[in-house]
């Protein structure tokens, strides 16, 4: 057991759990932030997907103990306040989800995607967006992001 | 409003006047085989009152409709929303009877306490098409008893109301439907009045958008994962990694000591481990040791021996004319075999449950697709009454025919009980994987003999597969004597086209070590993919346009075989479908009937780095009514994206009785980069109720595809996953 | 860029100096007169060809995977800097150490090399020419290559490979890392001569 204390969504938290934890369960259950999801437990579809220090990570596979110090986004945080992120007001213009499960894991990818490529080709959507989505809503996605590119592009900085 | 005693004192109108509904929908579920005449026509409709309806629930108004004193609508549905949007489907239906605006309703998962507990279950594609009559009288009569009280109230006659977004209005005084409910304990039940005009629809035929967007967008916690109790503790169950195989001589010692362990439980036929977090549980299972006492070493040949046409017990459901062999008629005799893999449901939302249990009652929240066989397998296992079990319902991240089976429910209940806590458990992504309940794998024989000029004089489909509706849920096992055949795998097998002169269809059943069941749309993929590419095989041989070959084959004599002919002919022209490579890209068609929805795909693929690239798919797709219409092309694009997947990629393994792979990435399923650039659409209104959506779309995928590869390469490919290396 | 002529028969030997480092190709004679030399260069290249490392090196854009070395699952690609792209790098999955419950393998710095350094389909003696060129192994003097092969966290990694995501150990280099580190060492003290074939 150890403190590790870490901020998530704007707010400091100091958790005290075996540092091996996946933080995907420190954040489901200790902080119960349900968005972020679990679909595998071996970073292989990307349902857990968070930001760390901006950088999208797979909670799943890191262990709490590494977030000692770091700034944490989870879907919770990816608006602000009644806010919607461009990527999840995209999401909903399109009406892109089904299940939906998966959703917040794709959002995240996108959204860190668009930090560095604003203007993402197909090309760029197919070689950066690797998550699963069984309902298969890829379509969808696709037109989400380019809409979601616009609105960022016509948005203040954030 | 959904009062207790409201519920009870109506029950009796109830029966008398609702009754009727507990039939509705079983011409579609029919249409699933869909035969054109005599012997099987025959053989399916005695069994009417034999098979379960598509919807056997309660259709009072006062159970499925409540409405608060803020005037907020909530539907408690019994059908469970898995991403197939019948959440929004039921809202849009009620909105336009019960005249309320879309944005005051909110669809809510009945809990079975609610009594609105659906017998049937979600699936099927059947839940609009089922309830779309009962819930548009239902709705009409809620609109009609509040129309009385408040003509009561107001001091007018009912014609003199206005009623419009949740709101009556009579010279100058306006009362909320919120209000008048407010107000009143006893109701009397008139009849259902006239419903509304099609050229009225406000919400139905419309664009909504779904109502559960907001939340799936927020990451809301409405998953079945995502339950909660208050003291709630975590558990993890062993299950078994080998098929065919007992698991004994559990040995739980080092368990029981790991950090966080609260008790393991060894009882009931499982072992489970319960901990203070889902972490702790986990680790504590793996430490659990115990033996593997296989019945058969399976390995994946063997599988594809046992699935062999020939082999098992045989049943024709389709005998219309002579076997292809009887035929008189000169002509030359083609066949050829087709085989599809082992596929997994892969969900992302695992299965599991919380369930607590207190004082001889337990709830339990869970993604199911038969809620009320879930409360009825718990509470016998428990050994309590069904009315003692509560089962709420939550999202499905997921459904696609795995949670029609929810024995894990049962072991959380007495996981629960054994501890006195509220229980959270569910699979890990590799239990999933090795306790799948799988599409079974097929082979095929396609015969077919066709005379000099090119005539098909006769067609003949060979399937053999494995179990899908048998020993299931949703079909009692008496259904196995009754029905003489497994309506699942031999969905989409029969042969459609009723001008050929001599059609037959039948089906070799064997059980396999391992359980298998409803994948999206059952053996429509399987069947589908032999038979239409083995037609658009017989248009090459005979030189004929493969659309045209179609058409030729489908009479003007029922109404099937005309929407199946509109549906072609609207899919060939919306693609400008063209033989031939242009820009290295060929098209291939194919078209299906599915539970009585026409679907025509053109696929438009090309060869890429060795690898199989569809660029666009054209669909037509006659689903009747849309009462949706963005929705109805969400199910499209999903189908035709998922058969895509199941067409290109998927198929598991079988090695010294264990099942692999046991993950994403190694169970490749198609990605972002793997679907189409374009999906076009088209709906045709074929009918005038809504037909089936969420599975019919997916029939035509696999032959599109294969029928263009078949152009590319000159080849003609025969298994699934398809593969050009 | 030069270029270096090898007659395997005379006693002839090309010397060209670079700014920072020699490289020596010299004929089997000269070679034999060092035996201990060559037996280091092929200890070390039995490990620094084996799937552990050459997984990270491929010769495509993405990276080789498992005991079978198949393509990485899911399209992973290098990207500009080894570390993946901006949707996903690396470091979505991998961190500083193996993740015994996840199966994913990590270690400091985790990337797929640069195509430089492409060592999938090609010969020890390619490799080693490759890694010993700063023009293709980032400028690095033999000392720094021998620093980078024993002490680097990364390359240290294929002795601690951890487990698989179905808890299967995963197979270490032939040779184990104390012998491997002295065998470097020797040979690069010994010129690092690579042999002509």
């Amino acid at each position: 057991m150890m403190k590790i204390s870490f901020t998530i969504n704007g707010e400091n938290q100091i958790v005290d759990v075996d540092g091996e934890t996946p933080l995907l369960w420190v954040i489901r259950d200790g902080l119960d932030l349900k968005g972020t999801k679990y679909g595998c437990g071996k970073a292989a579809c990307g349902a857990c997907t968070i930001h760390v220090e901006g950088n999208a990570v797979r909670s799943c596979s890191y262990p709490v103990k590494m977030a000692e110090g770091k700034n944490i986004i989870t879907i919770e945080g990816l608006s602000t306040g009644d806010n919607l992120h461009p990527v999840q007001q995209a999401w909903k213009e399109e009406v892109v989800p089904q299940c939906g499960y998966c959703q917040p894991g794709f959002m995240m990818a996108t959204a860190a995607m668009l930090n560095e490529i604003p203007k993402p080709t197909d090309k760029d959507i197919d070689q950066n967006i690797i998550n699963i989505c069984r309902c298969a809503t890829y379509y969808r996605m696709r037109k989400a992001i380019h809409r979601a590119a616009e609105i960022q592009s016509q948005s203040p900085s954030l | 409003m959904a009062n207790k005693e409201n519920r009870e004192k109506s029950k009796g109108l109830r029966r008398r006047k609702f009754l009727k509904y507990s039939g509705v929908g079983m011409g579609l579920m029919l249409g699933g085989v869909w035969v054109s005449r005599n012997y099987s026509r025959r053989y399916f409709f005695d069994l009417v009152e034999t098979m379960v309806p598509t919807y056997i629930g309660d259709t009072s108004p006062l159970v499925w409709i409540q409405i608060s004193p803020e005037n907020k609508v909530i539907i408690h549905s019994s059908k469970v929303e898995m991403g197939q949007g019948t959440f929004t489907s039921i809202a849009q239906i009620v909105a336009e009877e019960l005249e309320v605006d879309i944005d005051q309703i909110e669809v809510t998962h009945a809990a079975t306490d609610t009594g609105n507990v659906d017998g049937f279950g979600t699936g099927g594609s059947l839940s609009i098409a089922g309830l779309w009559k009962p819930l548009s009288e239902m709705a009409a009569t809620m609109r009609l008893m509040l129309s009385n009280e408040a003509a009561a109230r107001l001091g007018v006659s009912a014609s003199q109301l206005n009623l419009e977004n949740g709101k009556i209005s009579a010279g100058g005084s306006t009362i909320t439907y919120g209000e008048i409910v407010a107000g009143v304990t006893e109701w009397s039940f008139p009849d259902a009045p006239k419903l509304k005009k099609r050229s009225d629809y406000k919400y139905v035929g419309k664009p909504v958008p779904r109502v559960d967007l907001h939340d799936k967008v927020i990451g809301a916690p409405i998953f079945g994962i995502d339950a909660e109790y208050p003291d709630m503790v975590y558990a993890s169950v062993v299950r078994s990694r080998l098929v065919d195989a007992k698991m004994s001589n559990f040995d739980t010692s080092a368990a029981e000591k790991m950090p966080g362990v609260l008790k393991v439980v060894n009882e009931n036929g499982f072992v489970g481990v319960i901990a203070n977090s889902f972490f702790e549980a986990d680790n504590a299972r793996h430490k659990i040791k115990f033996d593997y006492t296989t019945n058969k070493v399976w390995n994946l040949s063997d599988v594809n021996e046992k699935i062999k046409v020939g082999n098992g017990k045989k049943i024709i459901f389709q005998k219309e004319g002579k076997a292809v062999d009887d035929i008189d008629e000169e002509g030359e005799i083609i066949e050829m075999e087709f085989s599809t893999p082992i596929g997994a449901h892969a969900q992302l939302e695992p299965n599991g449950a919380v369930a607590y249990y207190q004082d001889g009652k337990v709830e339990l929240k869970l993604s199911t697709q038969v809620v009320d066989f879930t409360r009825k397998e718990v509470a016998s296992a428990l050994g309590i009454d069904k009315n003692d079990v509560n089962v709420i319902p939550t999202f499905l991240g997921g459904g696609f025919g795995r949670r029609l089976h929810t024995p894990h429910a049962v072991q959380v209940a007495l996981m629960s009980k054994a501890v006195g806590k509220p229980v959270k458990c569910f699979f890990d992504r590799k239990q999933e994987f090795q306790n799948d309940t799988f599409r079974p794998p097929s082979h095929h024989i396609m015969k077919a003999k066709v005379s000099e000029s090119g005539a098909l004089l006769g067609l003949e489909h060979q399937l053999a597969s494995g179990d899908t509706m048998f020993n299931s849920a949703l079909v009692p096992s008496v259904s196995a004597t009754i029905l003489r055949a497994d309506i699942g795998s031999i969905r989409g097998g029969a042969i459609m086209y009723d001008n050929i002169p001599e059609i037959r269809a039948s089906y070799y059943h064997s059980e396999l070590p391992f359980a298998t069941s409803y994948w999206r749309s059952l053996g429509l993929l399987a069947n589908a993919f032999a038979i239409e590419s083995f037609l658009d095989e017989i248009a090459i041989r005979t030189k004929q346009d493969p659309i045209e070959l179609r058409l030729k084959y489908l009479s003007d004599n029922n109404p099937y075989s005309v929407r199946i002919k509109n549906v072609i002919k609207a899919c060939a022209k919306k693609a400008a479908y063209r033989e031939g490579i242009v820009d290295g890209k060929a098209m291939g068609f194919a078209s299906t009937i599915d539970i009585g929805s026409p679907c025509a795909h053109v696929a438009e693929v090309s060869i890429e780095d060795g690898r199989i690239k569809v660029h666009k798919v054209t669909v037509a797709f006659d689903c009747g009514v849309a009462v949706n219409p963005d929705q109805v092309r969400a199910q499209v694009e999903g189908c035709v994206c998922m058969g895509l997947s199941a067409s290109l990629y998927e198929k598991m393994d079988l090695k010294d009785n264990k099942l692999h792979p046991v993950n994403y990435g190694a169970y490749r399923i198609a990605m972002m980069r793997d679907v189409p650039r374009e999906i076009d659409t088209v709906l045709i209104q074929g009918t005038d109720i809504p037909g089936p959506v969420g599975e019919p779309p997916l029939g035509p995928i696999a032959a599109a595809i294969n029928n263009a590869v078949r152009r590319l390469i000159d080849k003609r490919l025969t298994s699934l996953p398809l593969n050009i290396s | 860029m030069f270029s270096v002529i090898t007659l395997g028969l005379a006693n002839y030997s090309l010397i060209v100096k670079q700014p920072h480092s020699t490289i020596e190709i010299l004929s089997s004679d000269e070679i034999s007169d060092d035996p201990n030399a060559e037996k280091s260069f092929d200890m070390m290249m039995d490990v620094l060809m084996h799937k552990r490392c050459v997984n990270c090196h491929p010769a495509g854009d993405t990276p080789l995977q498992g005991e079978d070395s198949h393509l990485h699952n899911f399209g992973i690609v290098r990207g500009e800097d080894g570390h993946g792209l901006a949707g996903y790098t690396c470091g979505t999955c991998h961190q500083e150490e193996n993740n015994k419950i996840s199966g994913v393998p990590g270690a400091p710095e985790w990337a797929v090399a640069p195509a430089e350094m492409v060592w999938e389909g090609k010969s020890r003696v390619e490799i080693a020419t490759q890694m010993m060129d700063p023009a293709r192994n980032g400028g690095r003097t033999p000392e720094e290559i021998e620093k980078h092969l024993t002490e680097h966290e990364l390359v240290l990694w294929a002795w601690e490979p951890g487990i698989d995501a179905e808890g299967m150990p995963r197979e270490k280099p032939p040779v184990p890392v104390d012998e491997y580190i002295t065998a470097v060492k020797n040979w690069i003290h010994a010129g690092a001569v690579i042999p002509a074939q």
